[in-house]
């Protein structure tokens, strides 16, 4: 979403712009809920030196998440901070009471009734894919240092010029993983993808360590040696590499193929040790055919977001070494901080579509570039639902 | 080309004097064991991360058809020896044989109990106390060629030559791909297609190799390849983890789970996230896997919650669609249509081809195509072995190699499968305790079949079969290869391309159902008659017991997968089951059925003489035409013709048959034939120079049919060769039982006499001829070869070299029903000829009488056949039984 066309029109509805809470949006996905939703600041007043017609409303983007198995808190959180109130009303029927919430991924058609009935509120399902996009697309353009390559523990921000944005390939690692080429606004295609994803870590993860959470489960990765469990090309070659292919003796030949030869059995191998060779088959692999991908289409960029990253260093840098592996160093993988929520983002930003008709939308934009405050290199968003740990964006709303 | 001659009467070669020997007869070296390199090379491994595969080699054992006849043959024929390669290659068969790589102490056993790095214990040159050749030499690839050197010197005194993995992978798969027809197949939706790979168009392809991880190789041509990518998410992650998540204790287990899984109850589905709803949009239905093992994250059930099957499955569908996937992706970048499937992970595995088919046909939107190879876990093992330097196999035909399915390579997961044996030496197969030459065979006594499995007799389905999740629990797919150097394609096949011998193709799964329900009805019968043939002994009933079993699972198997041997068409079937008798040793079982019938024949070939001589020549000529036609009806065993042998009379019946070829017959080129044979009017036409009979049944069908047709050629100056099977099956006379006949049959006649003369035939019958008399003779040759072939169907793709040099000078050919049915697009059915003998009697005949001579020949060819079934007769020609079909044609 380019500033600059984030265009104003209509006028303020008086009392929409009293609410300190507007635009709740939600990504339903198969094992998270992501919530993105606007809230103003209270001690700004609602700025509109430079165009009379103009409104621009100071706020905060706030991000949470819930797991998906866990609605129920969720719906709890929506109800006692009153998200659900700021949907809005359905354009074609402003007289009606319908409050109409923007949602995206599966669960919006899954779980409409449920909703409905607890919240009184509809689901307006708006796709998948193209929230992705135009989430991912807003975080590039509008977010300064949303983007960064990670390697060797060293993470690296990536300056986006946005005339030169595109195409991308925009790799969404959620319980599977979505593959897109993007070569504009609204302008996409999903041309691949994998069903080995975050789920399949995490589902794999759990039957084999019987650990309680997803970071959990990323937490031990960091402390595990997958060369216990790996079958290496030098525990096939007695220690030697098969340099000829270009593969060295620490090279992954088989990911859990030690655990066919020895005796062992799973009570035997480290929780830590499963969950880093996991971790690695699984970003290994994403990666590979990312790469693959990209480069059918010639693209030189590939961001890769969705919740299965967190920002864990570990699983970027296999992505990367992936990456960097197959294209010979040709192609570069990114990531993005925002990584859990473009598509939430996406819906919230589909909102816009709404503007010309209903005058209770606001269009968003950022107006000053604000670094994102909690990006660190230890992100662990912990699944409980507390606000207070999830990251919130600082931006001005431009409303009509 | 050479063969190896090994005749009972010979001393066995003794290492030192070996290639003495070889060049004593033949003026070419006929057995390679110049030195003890060459003899090594035998074995070739490749010992992956999981499993260790290995090819050997044996020698064939010596079809001694007398050498003397076919010496002076050859002489005649114009065969030399050595003119197409500068060393002979050794006819034999290749084994493949797997093991455990944590089990490597068994192979090392069975390499030993087999002397395989010796150069086998077929060479029984190998002494046993002798000492190690410290300098002997193994091929070997694979992680472990590296891993384990130091204990196969340790163990068998012998060093690995290491080659590298992925080029014996190429070698392997080039080898495939180019000598064996059908090697590589499409498997849809359990649906299996054997794909002709014309060897001018095979390369690029892409080579995927799934081990215990992947390879992915973009092969361009014999040794010009790239590995372009792989995966470590291969074999060994479903092993290894399928063995964490479930206890299955072999990687077999663990694919028979996977066959009764369900993995719904553990994935993701799109319609889980869509609530069931297919996410049209981006063309996922609702059945989509979102997240393989997705649905393990939001359930609260535990590891001990989830069936081990699911679990199998879903594991299984994960990594096929994941490599499916890569490759497709590779394929893409360098413009590769054709991507081959190999390795030891699919192990013919219906649901892990369908996955990775339906990964490649999915990306690919339809335009690549994963294909799969038969010898898929063996292709590293069989490059290695390419490797050795004297094997001369580069330049092998697919016609010299021919693919047979007793039960050999027994092993999966180290088990051996068969009927159970006790406390046999667990290292050989069990197969080859029939065939070890000690003083005598020392069968072992079958235990009684566990239940579930397959009965003699029986074909029960086995117990894992469930739609389409078929697996191949008992590596049946592999059949052992045997190389038969002599083998060509017959030269006067006008169109060897389009010929087509295995016009039964029993994919029509009635036809199918059909064959086996007679087949296996038919096996006890058989079962006596090999028995008896045999003596009756105590030993052989045990062998026939266990052939009866081994019939009835490749029966079974192939009821359940009828490509399983590749593509499967009736002549293979009753190939397979020649294969089997011979296998447990019965060489024979209708040996004196055979000579019954022979002896019946011959009894009243005298008459049949004298009441031809007493024809005119046009007469003549139609009376034996007619006789061929008539001694068809002579059907070997059925107890009508026993009754009439025994009443002596068949001269009556066979007269009778021919009085009842009314002409014309329902396809009559006589007249063609006759004006080709007397002439018209006043022109005398040039003889043939040579003609080629091919002779089917013993009995009335040779002697009264073929040898008097023959008698009547030789009359008229054209050379006759007949042709007939150098193994024995069903009742068909083979070219070792056809001196004989002739002899016998030349005591009544001095034509046959004097041509059999010619021909050396008489060599042994009448030893004491002197060489003067042979010159007085002045008769053309009657001659007998062997057509290469041991089934009741002749392949003219792959006949012996003798035929193919006697076919040279060859202007007419004389085929009959059997021989006929085979060259043409026929049908053939059964039926139970007379009474209620169970008999199976092939038919000549069919729907193919419209397109049936598509089949041409580039000389004269009269082809000579007799419907003898009613049912066909009606449907088919809309004829009626004893329709004769006698079409010839003159060369094109």
């Amino acid at each position: 979403m380019d500033v600059r066309d984030a265009g104003f029109h209509g006028k303020l509805d008086a009392d929409q712009s009293e609410s300190q809470i507007s635009h709740l949006a939600l990504d339903i996905g198969g094992t998270l809920i992501k919530l993105v939703y606007f809230s103003r600041n209270k001690d700004r007043p609602i700025d509109e030196n430079k165009n009379s017609k103009n409104s621009v409303i100071e706020g905060r983007l706030h991000f949470a998440k819930f797991e998906t198995s866990k609605i129920n808190d969720c719906l709890e959180f929506i109800l006692s901070n009153k998200l659900h109130l700021g949907g809005f009303r359905h354009h074609k029927d402003p007289a009606s009471d319908k409050i109409l919430i923007k949602a995206t991924g599966g669960g919006a058609y899954r779980f409409a009734d449920l909703i409905k009935e607890k919240l009184g509120v509809s689901i307006e399902k708006e796709e998948e894919m193209e929230c992705l996009v135009a989430g991912a697309n807003f975080l590039l353009k509008a977010v300064h240092q949303e983007a960064y390559t990670y390697m060797d523990g060293r993470k690296e921000f990536v300056h986006i010029d946005h005339n030169d944005l595109y195409p991308y390939l925009l790799v969404n690692i959620g319980s599977g993983v979505s593959m897109i080429k993007v070569d504009g606004d609204g302008k996409f295609e999903r041309i691949s993808g994998t069903s080995v994803g975050g789920g399949t870590f995490w589902g794999l993860g759990r039957l084999l360590t019987k650990c309680k959470s997803f970071d959990e489960l990323l937490e031990l990765s960091h402390q595990g040696n997958n060369r216990v469990i790996d079958m290496l090309v030098g525990d096939i070659y007695g220690g030697l590499d098969y340099s000829k292919i270009g593969l060295s003796s620490t090279t992954i030949a088989s990911s859990f193929g030690k655990a066919i030869s020895d005796n062992r059995e799973l009570e035997e191998y480290k929780p830590e040790d499963i969950a880093r060779s996991l971790l690695r088959m699984i970003s290994n692999n994403i990666g590979q055919i990312a790469y693959l991908n990209a480069l059918r289409f010639g693209l030189k960029r590939i961001f890769f977001g969705g919740f299965f990253i967190r920002s864990h260093a570990f699983t970027m840098d296999t992505i990367s070494v992936a990456v960097n592996f197959w294209s010979k160093g040709e192609a570069k993988a990114m990531f993005l901080h925002h990584e859990g929520f473009l598509g939430a983002l996406g819906a919230f930003m589909s909102y816009e579509k709404h503007s010309r008709d209903d005058s209770t939308s606001p269009q968003l934009g950022q107006r000053y570039p604000v670094c994102t405050p909690l990006v660190g290199d230890k992100i662990c968003y912990p699944l409980n639902g507390d606000l207070n740990d999830n990251d919130s964006l600082e931006c001005s709303v431009y409303v009509a | 080309m050479a063969s190896i001659h090994r005749s009972g009467s010979r001393p066995q070669l003794d290492l030192s004097k070996a290639a003495i020997e070889g060049n004593f007869e033949e003026k070419d070296p006929t057995i390679l064991l110049p030195n003890q390199s060459d003899d090594l090379s035998h074995l070739a491994l490749d010992i992956g991360g999981s499993l260790i595969k290995l090819v050997y080699f044996s020698r064939h054992e010596g079809q001694s058809i007398d050498d003397k006849r076919k010496k002076t043959l050859k002489e005649r024929l114009g065969i030399s020896n050595g003119t197409r390669r500068s060393y002979p290659i050794l006819g034999g068969r290749l084994h493949f044989v797997k093991f455990e790589t944590t089990k490597i102490n068994e192979c090392l056993d069975f390499i030993y109990s087999k002397q395989l790095h010796r150069g086998g214990m077929d060479s029984r040159l190998w002494n046993a106390e002798a000492p190690a050749n410290e300098n002997a030499v193994i091929k070997a690839t694979g992680g472990g060629a590296f891993k384990f050197t130091d204990l196969f010197k340790e163990r068998l005194g012998v060093s690995l030559d290491k080659e590298d993995e992925m080029n014996c992978l190429v070698a392997g798969a080039n080898f495939l791909l180019k000598a064996i027809r059908h090697e590589a197949f499409t498997h849809i939706e359990g649906q299996k297609e054997f794909v002709q790979i014309d060897h001018n168009d095979l390369f690029p392809y892409l080579l995927v190799n799934i081990g215990s991880g992947v390879s992915m190789i973009k092969v361009d041509g014999d040794g010009k390849f790239q590995r372009v990518s792989g995966t470590n998410v291969g074999g060994g992650t479903y092993w290894g983890l399928g063995r964490l998540l479930t206890k299955c204790k072999s990687f077999d287990e663990l694919l028979e789970l996977s066959q009764r899984g369900d993995n719904r109850t553990i994935d993701m589905l799109v319609g889980d996230i869509y609530g069931g709803m297919d996410y049209s949009k981006i063309g996922l239905s609702a059945s989509t896997i979102a997240s393989s093992f997705g649905k393990a994250i939001s359930d609260t059930k535990e590891l001990e919650d989830y069936s081990p099957e699911d679990i199998s499955l879903s594991l299984l569908r994960m990594i096929s669609y994941n490599i499916g996937q890569i490759a497709y992706l590779n394929a893409l970048r360098f413009g590769l249509k054709r991507i081959f499937f190999g390795g030891f992970f699919i192990r013919g595995h219906a649901y892990t081809m369908d996955t990775i088919s339906f990964a490649v046909h999915f990306w690919s939107k339809g335009d690549a195509q994963a294909m799969f190879l038969r010898h898929e876990g063996f292709l590293g093992a069989l490059g290695a072995f390419m490797s050795y330097e004297k094997h001369g196999l580069d330049d092998l035909m697919v016609h010299q190699l021919v693919e047979r399915f007793p039960m050999g390579a027994p092993y999966t997961g180290g088990k051996i499968h068969g009927p159970p044996l006790g406390d046999l030496n667990e290292k050989i197969s069990w197969m080859e305790k029939f065939v070890l030459k000690g003083t005598e065979i020392t069968a072992p006594v079958p235990m009684a079949p566990p239940p579930g499995t397959t009965g003699l007799g029986g074909f029960e389905v086995p117990s894992s079969k469930g739609g389409t999740l078929r697996s191949d629990a008992s590596a049946l797919n592999v059949g052992v290869l045997h190389l038969v150097p002599t083998l060509e394609v017959f030269p006067l096949l006008a169109d060897p391309k389009t010929y087509e011998p295995n016009t039964i193709d029993l994919a029509d799964h009635n036809e199918l159902e059909y064959w086996f329900t007679v087949l296996s009805g038919h096996l006890p019968d058989l079962v006596d008659k090999a028995v008896a043939s045999e003596g009756g002994t105590d030993d052989a009933k045990r062998r026939g017991d266990a052939f009866a079993r081994a019939f009835s699972a490749h029966l079974a198997r192939l009821i359940e997968d009828p490509a399983a041997y590749g593509k499967l068409g009736l002549a293979n079937l009753l190939e397979l089951r020649e294969e089997c008798l011979r296998e447990f040793q019965f060489h024979d079982a209708y040996r004196s059925i055979k000579q019954r019938e022979n002896e019946a024949s011959l009894a009243v070939l005298a008459d049949l003489f004298a009441e031809l001589d007493s024809m005119s020549e046009e007469t003549r000529l139609l009376t034996l035409i007619e006789g061929v036609l008539a001694a068809n009806i002579f059907d070997w065993g059925s107890r009508a013709c026993v009754d009439l042998y025994h009443k002596g009379t068949i001269i009556e019946i066979y007269r009778m048959s021919r009085n009842k070829m009314q002409r014309p017959w329902r396809v009559d080129d006589f007249d063609l034939f006759k004006d080709r044979m007397l002439g018209s009017g006043d022109k005398k036409p040039q003889p043939h120079k040579r003609a080629l009979l091919f002779v089917d049944n013993s009995g009335a069908d040779v002697v009264l049919g073929m040898l008097p047709l023959a008698r009547e050629l030789l009359r008229r100056g054209t050379e006759v060769v007949l042709v007939a099977n150098s193994l024995p099956a069903l009742n068909d006379v083979t070219a070792m039982e056809l001196p004989d006949i002739v002899a016998e049959a030349a005591k009544h006649c001095d034509i046959l006499r004097r041509a059999a003369e010619a021909g050396s035939l008489l060599v042994d019958a009448m030893i004491n001829r002197s060489d003067s008399s042979k010159e007085n003779s002045s008769s053309v040759p009657l001659m007998v070869v062997e057509n290469g072939c041991g089934s009741p169907c002749i392949d003219l793709r792959q006949v012996s070299s003798e035929l193919a040099a006697a076919a040279k000078d060859a202007d007419l050919l004389v085929i009959t029903n059997i021989n006929l049915r085979q060259m043409e697009r026929m049908h053939v059915t059964v039926t139970r000829a007379f009474d209620d003998d169970v008999q199976i009697i092939l038919e000549g005949m069919g729907r193919a009488l419209h397109t049936n001579y598509n089949a041409r020949f580039k000389c004269d060819a009269l082809k000579l056949a007799m419907v003898k079934n009613q049912r066909l007769a009606e449907k088919l020609i809309k004829g009626s039984i004893y329709d004769c079909v006698c079409r010839y044609e003159p060369a094109s």
